[in-house]
């Protein structure tokens, strides 16, 4: 009853499944990266937390094989790095529609929103800003269950070809951010009087540079605990 | 001759057992912690990154010596008054309990340098004993948990300080610790001037601290106009080295506060042990 | 340097309400055993303590080799070595150690094979390396004779060494300070409340009372210029009672017993006595002098 329901449901959306082949030619385009390695910088504008810019080095391998390895400590959203292309990789799983096109930093782009057709899946809505000359995502909005919304800006620079960014820059909830007080607990406590981050929003941005891509990782890399 | 007693001050403190017995306590309890750390370290870490990782992914060893060492001093360096004040909680009333006191202050030496000597000896102690703490926290928890970038929890939200840029602060923050430690132990050999058992003045010593301590951290107005001048006020200000940026107007103010505190606490004691009729 | 190793003048301190001292002077000559004499709470103490500085007197004037205590502090406890009532050592160091920590401090080179000869000179060559916590009170004061005489002080301050001790030590302490008296001419004050001790050890002394001194002087005039108290125990008391009643109507005399009579004599005139009481039919048994520090305060401050 539920599967013909959602049959239903889908039904008129039958009509528009020629719009997404813009999705398409994204997702064919990511889909040439099999894996790749890159540096990145990562710095990280966010309520409550001081981090300098700090430095990793990034691995991934389709379909979801994602890993981090520093030497200090990288901060990066829970969300919206790999998972993204991960997720738009299984078509059945969503949704497109196409909607309007507008203009980000002079580029036309064309909003394309995904709504995963299952119950259990972290992603609830997910928008996506495509170049589609270039079939490149511009800019994404992903709201996720428990992270709230998290709104991604594409630059793309050599690897464009490869639909991989220079340049990422994340906007995130911080709105659930809390201190356990326990432990901040400052014999002092004159830290109190400072005046309390009320910001709701945070910013990271990562700077990717030095793309090695398709060497034919291994799963070995992955395992290993960082 | 100030020379020649601190030396002497110094054998008759590590003549005596409870000498150790401090050192002793601060190297099983940082051990304890270490060990902890070792066993269950990560979820004492997500209890502090709970609410930021639903959102944000910390990468990189976070569970290093360094956050260990933060840890520790933390912990500790509440306790540690209590080690010192041991010690020299009774360099001069302990004399009197014992009648030592009739020998030495019928020998060729002031009475001002006696306490002099006290209190340089006592200030030895109370820096091997940090020493000794900063060797365990630091070096021992970085050989078994290696080095990294520090997470700090501070009560305005996470500070990271890169690995490169700790050392410094540890050393800083060990030394303004040391100054906040040296005033317990000027404090306690003031009292101790004043008091002719072992035990009143380490006890008066604690009172005082707690009794500060409480005034510190309790929200009434009327004792605001007094906290800033409290020493316990700035006990911890070692914990500001590890802010980012590193507030050394807030620190320099606390070392002046320390520093008075120190000059006329033993102003105090040399004024009444020369005062002092050795009756006992 | 003029002969006079200490010279109090009307030294006086009070503790609150207490006058612990009113008005002691007297005058401790180079080479003397000085007696300082007096009963408990007579202000000895507060005095001793006066003059090593442990105490600031009130008023009256502190001289120490014709120093000034209160300018030249330092100078003057150089040549002084003192044990003041009992002395007291750190328990928790040995006795080698403790003697390290005093001579360190004692303004002289003291070396490790003067502090052994030290140990030995008094009597604990071989207690050197255990801890004090575990001596007798006769050892520590032995071990406290060693500790002012290390840095060879010129005076010898000693405040009631015997009191405590058990009778081998009283005679032992007692030939140490001989010791130093006869081999070492060190100049010896030395308090006491028992007459008997200063007798036989000083050679001059100062008695004081409830803080003032009394009477200061060589212990042999003083003693003998003074009459004793005798007792004479004899089968009948009431033969000599009658005896002397006739006989011997100028003397003093208390009857203790039925048969003991104490008669106030002058030491010369004992043997006389003796001899007529003897002519006179009189059997004696015992002969003692009695000359309790109490009496001879009583006759001082009656005269």
């Amino acid at each position: 009853m539920k599967t013909l329901l959602s049959i239903l449901l889908l039904l008129p959306l039958v009509g528009l499944a020629q719009s997404s082949a813009k999705l398409n030619k994204v997702i064919s385009k990511l889909n040439t990266v099999k894996d790749y390695s890159v540096d990145v910088e990562v710095k990280a504008d966010i309520p409550m937390i001081k981090i300098l810019p700090s430095k990793a080095k990034v691995y991934f391998k389709q379909k979801d094989k994602f890993k981090v390895v520093s030497k200090g400590i990288v901060i990066l959203p829970k969300q919206g790095f790999s998972e993204i292309n991960t997720f738009l990789s299984d078509k059945s799983k969503y949704m497109a529609i196409e909607g309007d096109t507008s203009k980000i930093a002079g580029v036309v782009v064309q909003l394309i929103t995904v709504i995963p057709s299952g119950e259990d899946n972290e992603i609830i809505l997910a928008k996506l800003w495509v170049d589609d000359s270039r079939s490149l995502i511009i800019k994404t909005q992903i709201t996720t269950k428990s992270n709230g919304t998290v709104t991604t800006n594409y630059t793309y620079g050599d690897m464009a070809k490869f639909a991989l960014p220079s340049k990422m820059v994340f906007e995130i909830d911080v709105k659930k951010f809390k201190l356990p007080k326990s432990v901040a607990a400052d014999i002092n406590q004159r830290s109190t009087e400072k005046k309390d981050d009320k910001r709701t929003k945070g910013n990271i941005t990562v700077n990717l540079s030095n793309y090695k891509v398709n060497t034919g990782l291994s799963d070995e890399l992955f395992k290993k605990k960082s | 001759m100030l020379r020649k007693n601190t030396y002497n001050e110094f054998v008759k403190i590590l003549s005596k057992p409870r000498s150790f017995l401090g050192i002793g306590a601060l190297t099983l309890l940082i051990l304890l912690i270490i060990f902890a750390m070792k066993a269950d370290g990560k979820s004492i870490i997500s209890f502090v990154t709970a609410s930021f990782e639903q959102t944000l992914s910390f990468n990189g060893h976070i569970l290093n010596g360094y956050l260990i060492a933060f840890i520790i001093l933390q912990m500790l360096i509440v306790h540690v008054p209590l080690l010192v004040a041991l010690v020299t909680g009774d360099l001069i009333s302990g004399e009197a309990a014992m009648g030592t006191i009739r020998m030495l202050a019928t020998k060729p030496i002031s009475r001002t340098k006696i306490v002099l000597s006290k209190f340089i000896a006592g200030a030895i102690y109370t820096l091997i004993l940090i020493l000794w703490m900063g060797f365990l926290a630091v070096i021992v928890s970085q050989w078994i948990f290696g080095t990294g970038d520090l997470i700090v929890l501070n009560s305005d939200g996470l500070t990271i300080l890169q690995e490169q840029d700790i050392l410094w602060r540890f050393g800083a923050g060990f030394m303004v610790a040391y100054l906040a430690l040296l005033t317990v132990s000027s404090l306690s050999i003031c009292l101790s001037a004043f008091a002719e058992n072992s035990i009143g003045p380490i006890v008066a010593t604690m009172a005082i601290i707690i009794l500060f301590t409480i005034i510190g951290t309790l929200d009434v107005s009327i004792f605001d106009t007094i906290k800033p001048y409290l020493f316990t006020t700035h006990m911890a200000s070692w914990r500001s080295f590890f802010e980012n940026p590193v507030d050394m107007g807030t620190i320099m103010e606390s070392v002046l506060i320390l520093v008075v505190h120190n000059i006329l606490l033993v102003a105090l004691a040399i004024w009444k042990f020369n005062r002092k009729d050795i009756t006992s | 340097m003029s002969n006079t190793i200490i010279k109090v003048q009307h030294l006086s301190k009070r503790f609150g309400t207490f006058q612990a001292v009113k008005d002691v002077s007297f005058e401790v000559n180079k080479g003397d055993v000085f007696g300082f004499l007096g009963p408990n709470g007579a202000g000895k103490s507060t005095t001793i303590r006066c003059l090593l500085s442990l105490i600031k007197a009130d008023a009256g004037s502190l001289e120490l080799f014709g120093k000034n205590l209160s300018s030249d502090r330092n100078e003057i406890l150089r040549q002084t070595g003192s044990i003041i009532e009992k002395p007291d050592f750190y328990k928790y160091m040995s006795a080698r150690k403790n003697l390290e920590v005093f001579a360190r401090i004692s303004g002289a080179d003291v070396d490790a094979s003067d502090i052994q000869n030290m140990l030995e000179f008094v009597g604990l060559g071989d207690r050197g390396p255990h801890k004090v916590g575990g001596f007798s009170h006769g050892m520590k004061q032995r071990l406290g004779i060693a500790q002012t005489l290390l840095h060879n002080p010129e005076l010898i301050i000693l405040d009631e060494p015997t009191t405590g001790l058990d009778p081998q030590g009283i005679i032992e302490v007692r030939n140490l300070i001989l010791k130093l008296k006869n081999e070492q001419h060190k100049t010896i004050l030395l308090s006491s409340h028992q007459l008997s001790e200063i007798e036989l050890i000083a050679n001059r002394m100062v008695i004081i009372n409830k803080g003032v001194s009394i009477v200061e002087g060589e212990v042999a005039e003083l003693l003998n210029s003074t009459e004793l108290m005798v007792s004479y125990e004899v089968e009948n008391a009431n033969d000599l009672v009658n005896y002397l009643t006739n006989a011997k109507p100028a003397l003093h005399f208390q009857v203790i017993s039925d048969r003991i009579v104490e008669i106030a004599l002058n030491k010369n005139e004992v043997p006389a006595l003796t001899e007529e009481l003897i002519h006179a039919r009189i059997r004696i048994h015992a002969i003692e002098p009695k000359r309790k520090l109490e009496d001879y305060f009583m006759k001082i401050i009656a005269s």
